[in-house]
């Protein structure tokens, strides 16, 4: 069945021959789904294909009302096809040659007219997928600014980027992925901006997947353009604001956007990039800078703050004096170590309980979790009040993270360093900070240094990276993407 | 004739001279962050030994030195001092892109410091009579500030001569 892409079915004139090979193929009468309608106009016989739900009816039922009035004032049944091209009221109306075509495109909810005598078929885009319509987005929600989101539904989305970005040479380049599910996937880029090379290096990678289906949509492509392995780091960014992406479309990033899926990919991508918001943006550069330090703070806090405590915990003459203080005031009965990893894996349950408790549960959840594990754990003696301190402080600065796919792979590396640091104490602590931030640094997604503008150093990137600058001194683009056009706005001088 | 403005445009990010500048730059940044890094595991016990140890205490004896002045002026000149370090890796090693280059660069620098050089440094211990804490900390410090110099030096570089590579071709 896959094979007939190769040696491509024509059109037969014969709309008998077409009805039979159509139901064979896409089993009509079998899918309840998927249905025809025949009309005669003048004397020939016109059937009409379509995927109920994907389409329009309203729209439909206009146009095979103005084909059926055809009837009352045309007499030429000769030049039947040209009439009924002229009377499909739509403004996107193509020919299909092939039979893969017009099966292709019906299925995409497009309705297709074939004509008794002719070798090629009308195609009629009445899409109209089931979806909603744009909102803000939970995950990337902000105080000031636009609320509109991407939606499932790759025209709408595309419409919201081309809606910021009007430029000609904006170009939006659809491809299809997927043997069976022919997924759309759209590569969006301003053409002369974006470098050359990645485009190219995206669309071979995206033409080379084969895969029957991506249900999974933005994650799939994802895990087939990077290499990966078993890094946790999100190696990609995803983004449901329309603004942030356009803004990264202007510094010359690639967008990929899938249909059926709210998030855009970002490429390329650098650990820094993980750490930004769009909040930032619509503060003024004051208070954006502030809300950044206090992030990075926070970040730095929710993956060394707990390995730190704990080495202080078992090996307390590394502590200054005036510091001394630090450290649990009477021994639990439970190893610290194993107190810390036992607190953490809690917060991991509450996490995981929350996206999955229904609403009205979620409350007493929380109660029930404040209680337990606040409280009744110290009571018991389980816990010792210190371990639920820097455990929660560790837990809402991971929260803090503007990415999830970040704190989800911080979480695992802080999980890591714990349980190496209360093996192994201090080697164990500096062996793993090397190892992680040279493992960090040696990632690349893209060709792109995962740890730039830090590792490999570039001063002014990661200027723009510590403090957030006012745009009208924001002149050109970051060289990590090696823009063509270097110059955002005529540098002032 | 603007398609070929735009690739003319791409390719002249960087000239020579500014790579060895921004170089020099990598090297000072380097030097400031790290031996702020290790000053600050110093003050944390992780190692008996501090940077300024090298730079100061070895050399002068005033009260200034073990206050805060002491170590910032340490900073300072360790970041100084590092531009060397940068002009030796930018004049020896910049055409190898490989991380590990500077992994190397950084444990060869700590070799030279603490076993080679350690006789000049009068207030630094021997090798031999430091304790493994202080042995492991300064040997990640190093290895850390020689990636963070090499690595940096060695993509700057490639990534100039990446633009020239897509001229030719």
């Amino acid at each position: 069945m896959m094979n007939n892409k190769d040696k491509k079915i024509p059109i037969s004139p014969k709309i008998k021959d077409t009805e039979n090979y159509l139901k064979k193929r896409l089993g009509i009468g079998v899918s309840f789904d998927l249905g025809f309608r025949e009309i005669v106009l003048l004397k020939r016989k016109v059937q009409i294909y379509y995927v109920t739900g994907l389409c329009d009816s309203i729209i439909i039922q206009d146009l095979i009302k103005e084909l059926v009035n055809l009837n009352d004032h045309e007499s030429n049944s000769k030049k039947l096809p040209e009439i009924i091209e002229n009377r499909l009221l739509h403004q996107q109306v193509n020919q299909a040659k092939t039979m893969d075509e017009a099966v292709d495109q019906m299925l995409s909810g497009l309705i297709v007219v074939f004509v008794d005598g002719e070798d090629y078929a009308f195609i009629v885009d009445v899409r109209n997928y089931p979806g909603r319509t744009p909102e803000e987005p939970d995950t990337e929600r902000v105080v000031r600014g636009s609320r509109d989101g991407y939606t499932e539904n790759i025209i709408e989305n595309t419409a919201l980027t081309r809606r910021r970005i009007r430029d000609a040479r904006l170009r939006n380049e659809m491809l299809k992925v997927g043997e069976r599910s022919k997924t759309d996937v759209c590569l969006s880029y301003i053409q002369d901006v974006a470098d050359e090379g990645l485009i190219h290096l995206i669309k071979e990678r995206i033409e080379a997947i084969e895969i029957d289906g991506i249900s999974m949509a933005d994650k799939t492509i994802d895990e087939f353009i990077i290499n990966r392995k078993w890094i946790p780091y999100p190696l990609v960014r995803y983004t449901e604001r329309p603004d942030v992406a356009a803004n990264h479309l202007l510094e010359g990033h690639v967008l990929i956007t899938v249909d059926t899926s709210p998030s855009v990919i970002i490429l390329p991508t650098t650990f820094f990039h993980h750490l930004q918001h769009a909040e930032e943006y619509r503060q003024t550069p004051a208070i954006g800078t502030f809300v950044r330090w206090i992030r990075f703070f926070a970040v730095f806090a929710s993956m060394y703050l707990l390995p730190l405590w704990l080495l202080f915990v078992m090996e307390p003459e590394l502590l200054p004096k005036e510091l001394a203080f630090i450290g649990p005031n009477e021994d639990g009965n439970i190893s610290i170590p194993v107190q810390i990893v036992m607190a953490m894996v809690g917060i991991e349950f509450l996490r995981m309980a929350a996206i999955h408790t229904p609403n009205p549960l979620s409350t007493s959840m929380g109660l029930i979790a404040a209680v337990l594990i606040g409280q009744i754990a110290i009571d018991v003696g389980m816990f010792s009040p210190e371990v639920i301190l820097y455990v929660s402080i560790s837990a809402i600065g991971s929260y803090v993270t503007p990415s999830y796919e970040l704190s989800i792979s911080n979480k695992i590396v802080n999980i890591l360093f714990v349980i190496i640091t209360g093996m192994f104490g201090l080697y164990g602590f500096i062996g793993l900070f090397l190892v992680h931030l040279i493992v960090l640094a040696s990632l690349k997604s893209l060709k792109t240094p995962y740890l730039w503008p830090f590792m490999p150093f570039n001063a002014k990137a990661m200027l723009h990276t510590i403090v957030r600058i006012p745009m009208p001194f924001t002149n050109s683009r970051p060289s990590i993407v090696h823009p063509k056009n270097n110059y955002r706005q005529p540098s002032k001088k | 004739m603007s398609e070929q403005n735009q690739q003319l445009e791409q390719n002249k990010q960087e000239t020579p001279m500014t790579i060895l500048s921004r170089s020099l730059l990598t090297g000072f940044i380097g030097g400031l962050l790290w031996s702020t890094f290790g000053t600050v595991l110093y003050y944390f016990n992780f190692s008996e030994v501090a940077p300024k140890s090298f730079v100061l205490s070895s050399w002068f004896h005033a009260e200034w030195i073990d206050t805060w002045l002491g170590n910032v002026v340490t900073i300072f000149l360790i970041g100084l001092l590092s531009l060397l370090t940068a002009l030796i890796y930018f004049g020896l090693f910049k055409k190898i892109n490989s991380i590990w280059v500077g992994v190397a660069y950084g444990f060869l620098l700590w070799v030279l410091i603490y076993y080679i050089m350690n006789p000049i440094f009068s207030t630094v211990p021997k090798v031999a009579d430091l304790n493994m804490n202080t042995i492991v900390t300064t040997i990640c410090v190093f290895i850390l500030y020689g990636t963070f110099i090499g690595y940096s030096i060695s993509y700057d570089y490639h990534d100039f001569h990446r633009a020239d590579d897509n001229k030719n071709s």
